[in-house]
C-alpha cells in the first residue's frame, strides 16, 4: 500500500515536472540538435496560435515602453495577431537578448543597434532585402549590412544632436545665431556671456555634469566630434581595430569651453546630474545645452519653452572647413527578424512591421517617439530641432554620421572615458590620461570584445 | 558543523529497524528533491563546465576551444586584480563584521535592559534584499559625499569601505544571533568557578568564553567569508566596479568580473572563470572549515 | 550572593550606560530605512541633493513617487506583488518540506548513493550561480519551468543545498531512540516522520525558512533569467526596471518601490521575530 502511494506521488511530481508533452525532450538532447530545436519546440509550444503566428518584439529603450505596448494592444485588436513587446531592463539588453534567444519562444524581433550588435547577433538576423517593410524605406543611410550587402537591421528612425540654442538669451545678450559659424565665433559668444553672467543673470552653457544620467552626453555624442573626422580622414569603412589621437586636442577644446563657461565648473561637475543640465536651461539659466532632437518634447513640455525660441546648431570643435558642418545624425535603433523562429511567426512580425511604417497610428507614434523616419509614409514631428537638422542638410552641410557607433565594448569604453574625464575636471588627474583612456581603451575593448 | 566532525558514522550506528524502511520510501523521501536538484544544479553545473572549454553565444551554439578560455581568463588583468580585491574585502569585512558581532552581542548577554530590542533591530537589515540595499547605500553615501562634490564612483577609496559598511550593516546581525547563541551555551558552572578563582573579565572572557564559542566562530568566519567571495548584487548595486582605470574595475569583486566579462565574444572566458571561481570558494572553505575546526578539537 | 554593594552599583551604572549607548546606536542602525522612507515622499531631483532633510513644501509631493513607480511601464506594481509573494512562499514551502524529507532519509539511510547526494549538495553551497547563469535558463526554459507556478522547482534544486546540509546536520544529532522506539510501535517512516522527527526538526525548520524566504523574495537575476519575460514580473526586477536608459533613474520612485518590498518583509519580521532570532540560533548551533 504505501509502496503504491510513493510510485503515485513520484509519478505525480514527475509528471507535473516535465508536463505537456515536453516529456521526450530530456536535457542531454538540447546539445544534440541545437539548430533544429528552436523551431520544433516553437511549433509545438503554440499551437493556438500556429495558424498566424504571433509577434515577440524585444525592444531596447525602456522609455519607449509604454508607448510599444499600446501599439502592441492596437494592432492585435485591429487583427488578432498576438504582439508581446519586453523590454529589458537597463544596462541589461545583451545579457537578456541572449538569454531569450536560446529559449524555445525566442523574440521575432529584436534590436541590433550598431556594427558591434551585427557581428554578434548577425547569424540570427534575416536578409530584409526582399521584405514590404524595406520597400517602404526611403534611404539605406541607416540601415546595417553584412559583408555580402545583405541587409542585416533596418534603422527605423534616425536622431540629431548638437548644441541647443535659446535664441531668446542670445538676442538678451547681444547675440545672434548670424555670429555663430565655427569653433572662434562660438567660444567669443560664449565667452562674453559667462563673463557678464552675474550681470545678465544667466551663463553660457548649462553644467555638463558626469554623473551616469549625463556623462554620456559626452563620453559618447560629443566625443563622436573627433570620431567622425579622423573617421571620414582615414576613408574608415568598417570598425577600426586602433584610433589615434589626430583630433583629440579639438575634444579637448571643445570640452574646455563647456567646462570654463558655465556656472558649474571643477570638482562640482563630477556629480551633476543630466535633469540638472536639462533644467538649467529649461529655466532659462543658460544660452547652450549640448542634446538632441529627443530634448524637444521635455522642453517645449515639461519646461513649457517656446519652440519659436529654440534652435540647434552643429558642435563646432575648430576643425577645419567645419562652417559647412551639420548636425549629428544617426541612430541606434534598428530592427533585425530573428532568421530562426517559425515561417509563420516571421511573416506575422513583418506585416506587423510593415503596419507600424504605414498605418495612421504606428506613423503617428513614431513620428511622436522617435522623430524622423525614413519611411514614404513617415510623417513629419513637429520638432524644430529635426527641422533644423533638414535645413542643414538642405543648405549643402554634411551630416556628422554616427561614428560612434563602432566602439567596441561601449560600456566599459565609456565609464573608463568618464572616470579620466572626472579626475581632468576636479585636478586630479591630467589630459594625457583622457587621451590615454580613449586611444587605448578603444585598443583594449577591440581586442576583448571583437579581436 | 557535523559534515567536518570525524566521521561517528552515524549511518553505520543506524539499526536496520529505522534504516530498512525508510531506504523503501525512497521515491518518496529523496526522489522529488533529487529530480528538481539535478534540473536546477546537475545537469546547468554540468553543462556549465563543458562550455567553459567552448566559444558559445548561446547554449545551443558553441564550439569546442579546449583550454583556450582559461588561457584568456589568467592573462586577463582585471580578473586578477578582482581576485585580490576580493581576497582583501573578504580579510577586512571577515574581522570587522566578526569583533563587531561578537562585541555586541557580548554586550547584549550581560543582561542590560532593553537587549531584545536591540536584538531585533541589529537583525532587521539581513532581510533586505542585496540590490535593494546597494541604492539604499548609495543614495546616503551620495548624499554625504556629494557635499564634497565627490561620488562614491569616483574613488575606489570611498568604493571600498563603503561596501564595508554596507555588509557589515546587513551582516552584523545575523552573526550576533549566532554568538548570543554560542555565548548562552557556554556553561554555566565553568563561569562559576572563574569567578570564584577571581579571573579578571579579561582572562574569563579568553580562557573560557571564546574556546567555548569557537564552534559559533566557525559558522561565522564560514560564513562572513563564503559572503563576501559570492559577493554579487551589493557590488553591482553600489559602484559596479567604478571608478575605471583603463581596463580594470577597481571596485570589482570577483562575481560581477565573471558577469562583465560575459560579452558575446567571450561567454567562454566568462564560463572558465566561473569555474575556477568556484574551485577557489570550495578550497577556502575546505580550508577555513579545517583550520577553525583544529582549534575547535584541541579544546 | 556575598558580592560587596559598591560592585552592585557599579555594574547597574555599567548596563545603565550601555543601554543608552545601544539605544543611541539602535536609532542610528535604523537611520537608512527611515531615510528611504523619507526620500520617497521627495521629488526625484531633491533626493539626491537634500538627502538628509525632511521633505518640505517644495520637495514633498505626497504618493506621487508611489503612483508612478506602481504604474510604471504599464505592468501593474501589484501583479509583481503577487507572483512575488506567490514564488516565495511555494518556493520556500516546497524546500522546507521536500529537502527535510530528502535529509531525513540521507542521514538515515548510509547508502553510498545518499552519501553522494550529500555531498553534491554539500559541493552546490559553494557553486555561484555566475557558473550557471547561462545553462539555467535554458534548461528552465526546456522543460517549461518559467513561469510562476514552475520556478518553485527551480528553486528547490538551486537551494537544495543548503537546506539539506542544515537539516541533515540536524538529524544526525537527534538521538537515533526515538526513531527506534517508534519504529517498534509499528510507525512507517512516513508516519515518524511527520509525527516524530518533523516537530523536533521546527528550530531548524525556521532559520532554513528564514533563510529561503529571504533568499527567493529578494532575488534578482535567477527570475530575471527563467521567468518567462513576456509575462511575468518579481518586485526586485520591477524596481530594476525604474532605471531608464543613459543611467538615469528616478530616485523617488525607486525609494518608493524600495520600501513597499521591504515593509511586508519587516511586517513579517516584527510578528514572527520570537520564533525567527531562535530560529537562526538554533539552526546555527546544531547546523
Amino acid at each position: 500500500m504505501k509502496k503504491l502511494l510513493a510510485l503515485a506521488l513520484s509519478l505525480v511530481l514527475v509528471v507535473g515536472l516535465f508536463g505537456c508533452g515536453a516529456k521526450t525532450e530530456t536535457p542531454a538532447a538540447t546539445t544534440a540538435a541545437p539548430a533544429a530545436e528552436t523551431t520544433a519546440a516553437a511549433e509545438t509550444e503554440a499551437p493556438a496560435a500556429s495558424a498566424t503566428g504571433s509577434v515577440y518584439y524585444l525592444n531596447f529603450k525602456p522609455e519607449a515602453d509604454a508607448a510599444w505596448q499600446e501599439l502592441a494592444k492596437t494592432y492585435t485588436e485591429q487583427t488578432g495577431v498576438k504582439v508581446t513587446v519586453v523590454t529589458a531592463a537597463s544596462g541589461t539588453y545583451d545579457d537578456t537578448l541572449t538569454a531569450e534567444l536560446d529559449k524555445a519562444a525566442a523574440p521575432t524581433m529584436f534590436q541590433a543597434g550598431n556594427q558591434g550588435a551585427i557581428d554578434a547577433y548577425g547569424e540570427w538576423c534575416m536578409d530584409m532585402r526582399d521584405t514590404d517593410v524595406y520597400k517602404e524605406m526611403t534611404t539605406d543611410d541607416f540601415n546595417l549590412k553584412g559583408e555580402d550587402g545583405s541587409v542585416l537591421a533596418i534603422g527605423y528612425c534616425y536622431e540629431s544632436f548638437g548644441i541647443i540654442v535659446n535664441k531668446a538669451l542670445l538676442e538678451k545678450a547681444g547675440h545672434s545665431l548670424d555670429e555663430i559659424t565655427n569653433f572662434e565665433s562660438l567660444k567669443a559668444v560664449a565667452d562674453d556671456i559667462h563673463a557678464r553672467a552675474s550681470e545678465l543673470g544667466f551663463d553660457a552653457f548649462t553644467s555638463a555634469g558626469l554623473d551616469g544620467s549625463s556623462s554620456w552626453r559626452f563620453s559618447g555624442h560629443l566625443l563622436n566630434m573627433p570620431l567622425f573626422y579622423q573617421f571620414r580622414d582615414d576613408g574608415v569603412t568598417k570598425q577600426p581595430a586602433t584610433i589615434t589621437n589626430k583630433y583629440l586636442d579639438n575634444f579637448k577644446a571643445i570640452w574646455d569651453l563647456y567646462t570654463t563657461d558655465s556656472a558649474t565648473t571643477g570638482a562640482a561637475l563630477t556629480t551633476a546630474t543630466g535633469d540638472q543640465a536639462e533644467a538649467e536651461f529649461g529655466k532659462g539659466e543658460a544660452v547652450f545645452y549640448q542634446n538632441g532632437t529627443w530634448e524637444y518634447s521635455n522642453l517645449t513640455g515639461t519646461f513649457g519653452m517656446n519652440p519659436d525660441d529654440l534652435a540647434m546648431i552643429p558642435i563646432y570643435c575648430g576643425v577645419e572647413g567645419e562652417e559647412k558642418a551639420g548636425l549629428c545624425s544617426g541612430t541606434e535603433n534598428c530592427w533585425a527578424v530573428n532568421k530562426e523562429a517559425a515561417p509563420e511567426d516571421i511573416q506575422a512580425t513583418l506585416d506587423f512591421m510593415k503596419w507600424v511604417v504605414t498605418s495612421e497610428e504606428g506613423t503617428t507614434m513614431l513620428a511622436a517617439e522617435f522623430g524622423p523616419c525614413p519611411f514614404k509614409n513617415a510623417k513629419t514631428p513637429e520638432n524644430v530641432f529635426c527641422a533644423d537638422a533638414n535645413k542643414l542638410v538642405a543648405d549643402g552641410n554634411y551630416s556628422v554620421t554616427w561614428a560612434f557607433n563602432w566602439t567596441p565594448g561601449v560600456d566599459d569604453f565609456r565609464a573608463a572615458v568618464v572616470d579620466a574625464l572626472t579626475q581632468y575636471v576636479s585636478g586630479t588627474g591630467d589630459w594625457a590620461a583622457v587621451e590615454s583612456a580613449i586611444v587605448d581603451g578603444w585598443a583594449a575593448q577591440y581586442a576583448k570584445n571583437v579581436g | 558543523m557535523a559534515l567536518f566532525k570525524k566521521k561517528n558514522d552515524g549511518a553505520a550506528l543506524n539499526s536496520v529497524l529505522v534504516r530498512r524502511p525508510i531506504q523503501k520510501c525512497f521515491p518518496i523521501f529523496l526522489l522529488p528533491t533529487f529530480i528538481a536538484f539535478c534540473i536546477g544544479f546537475l545537469y546547468p553545473f554540468a553543462k556549465g563546465l563543458f562550455l567553459s572549454f567552448c566559444n558559445f553565444k548561446t547554449t545551443s551554439k558553441w564550439t569546442w576551444a579546449g583550454l583556450g578560455n582559461y588561457v584568456k581568463a589568467f592573462a586577463d588583468e582585471s580578473f586578477l586584480h578582482a581576485f585580490w580585491y576580493t581576497a582583501g574585502f573578504a580579510l577586512v569585512s571577515l574581522l570587522i563584521i566578526n569583533i563587531l558581532a561578537f562585541t555586541v552581542a557580548y554586550l547584549l548577554t550581560k543582561g542590560i535592559k532593553g537587549s531584545n530590542i536591540f536584538r531585533t533591530v541589529f537583525f532587521m537589515p539581513n532581510l533586505i534584499g542585496g540590490i535593494v540595499l546597494g541604492y539604499i547605500w548609495s543614495m546616503i553615501f551620495d548624499g554625504i559625499l556629494s557635499r564634497y562634490n565627490t561620488s562614491i564612483l569616483l574613488n575606489s577609496t570611498y568604493g571600498f569601505w563603503g561596501l564595508i559598511i554596507l555588509m557589515a550593516w546587513q551582516q552584523i546581525g545575523y552573526m550576533m544571533i549566532i554568538y548570543i547563541a554560542g555565548l548562552q551555551a557556554v556553561p554555566g558552572d565553568m563561569l562559576e568557578a572563574a569567578k570564584i578563582d577571581g579571573a579578571s573579565e579579561w582572562k574569563t572572557l579568553w580562557n573560557i568564553i571564546i574556546p567555548n564559542v569557537m564552534p559559533s566562530i566557525t559558522i561565522c568566519t564560514f560564513l562572513t567569508l563564503t559572503n563576501s567571495f559570492k559577493l554579487y548584487d551589493q557590488n553591482l548595486a553600489l559602484t559596479n566596479g567604478r571608478p575605471y582605470n583603463g581596463a580594470i574595475h577597481t571596485t570589482e569583486m570577483l562575481a560581477l568580473n565573471i558577469v562583465n566579462s560575459n560579452t558575446l565574444k567571450t561567454k567562454g572566458v566568462g564560463q572558465a572563470k566561473a569555474v575556477m571561481f568556484f574551485v577557489l570558494v570550495a578550497i577556502i572553505g575546505i580550508l577555513q572549515m579545517k583550520s577553525t575546526h583544529d582549534k575547535e578539537v584541541q579544546q | 550572593m556575598a558580592k560587596k554593594p559598591a560592585t552592585i552599583q557599579g555594574e547597574k551604572r555599567v548596563k545603565t550606560i550601555l543601554t543608552v549607548v545601544f539605544a543611541v546606536v539602535a536609532v542610528v542602525y535604523l537611520l537608512p530605512i527611515f531615510l528611504v522612507l523619507m526620500n520617497s515622499f521627495k521629488a526625484n531631483a531633491y533626493v539626491n541633493t537634500e538627502t538628509f532633510a525632511m521633505p518640505n513644501e517644495e520637495s514633498f509631493v505626497g504618493f506621487d513617487n508611489y503612483v508612478k513607480g506602481m504604474t510604471f511601464g504599464n505592468y501593474p506594481f501589484a501583479k509583481s506583488v503577487g507572483y512575488s509573494l506567490f514564488i516565495t512562499i511555494v518556493s520556500s514551502a516546497l524546500i522546507l518540506v521536500c529537502t527535510s524529507m530528502a535529509a531525513w532519509y540521507i542521514a538515515r539511510v548510509g547508502s553510498t548513493f545518499s552519501k553522494i547526494v550529500y555531498y553534491l549538495c554539500v559541493f552546490s553551497m559553494v557553486v555561484p550561480f555566475q557558473m550557471v547563469m547561462f545553462t539555467l535558463p535554458k534548461t528552465a526554459d526546456t522543460l517549461h519551468l518559467n513561469t510562476p507556478w514552475t520556478i518553485p522547482i527551480i528553486y528547490l534544486g538551486f537551494g537544495a543545498g543548503l537546506a539539506v546540509f542544515m537539516f541533515s546536520g540536524f538529524v544526525k544529532s537527534i538521538p537515533l531512540s526515538i526513531e527506534e522506539a517508534a519504529a517498534i510501535d509499528g510507525c512507517g517512516p512516513i508516519k515518524t516522520f511527520f509525527n516524530v522527527v518533523l516537530p523536533m526538526m521546527k528550530p531548524t525548520m525556521i532559520s532554513v525558512g528564514v533563510l529561503e524566504i529571504m533568499w527567493v523574495w529578494n532575488d534578482y537575476l535567477l527570475p530575471y533569467l527563467v521567468l518567462d519575460r513576456k509575462k511575468y514580473m518579481t518586485i526586485p526586477i520591477h524596481i530594476q526596471y525604474l532605471k531608464g536608459s543613459y543611467g538615469s533613474v528616478d530616485m523617488g520612485a525607486t525609494m518608493a518601490l524600495i520600501l513597499l518590498s521591504i515593509a511586508p518583509v519587516i511586517v513579517f519580521y516584527l510578528t514572527c521575530q520570537k520564533y525567527i532570532i531562535k530560529g537562526v540560533a538554533a539552526g546555527a548551533v546544531k547546523g
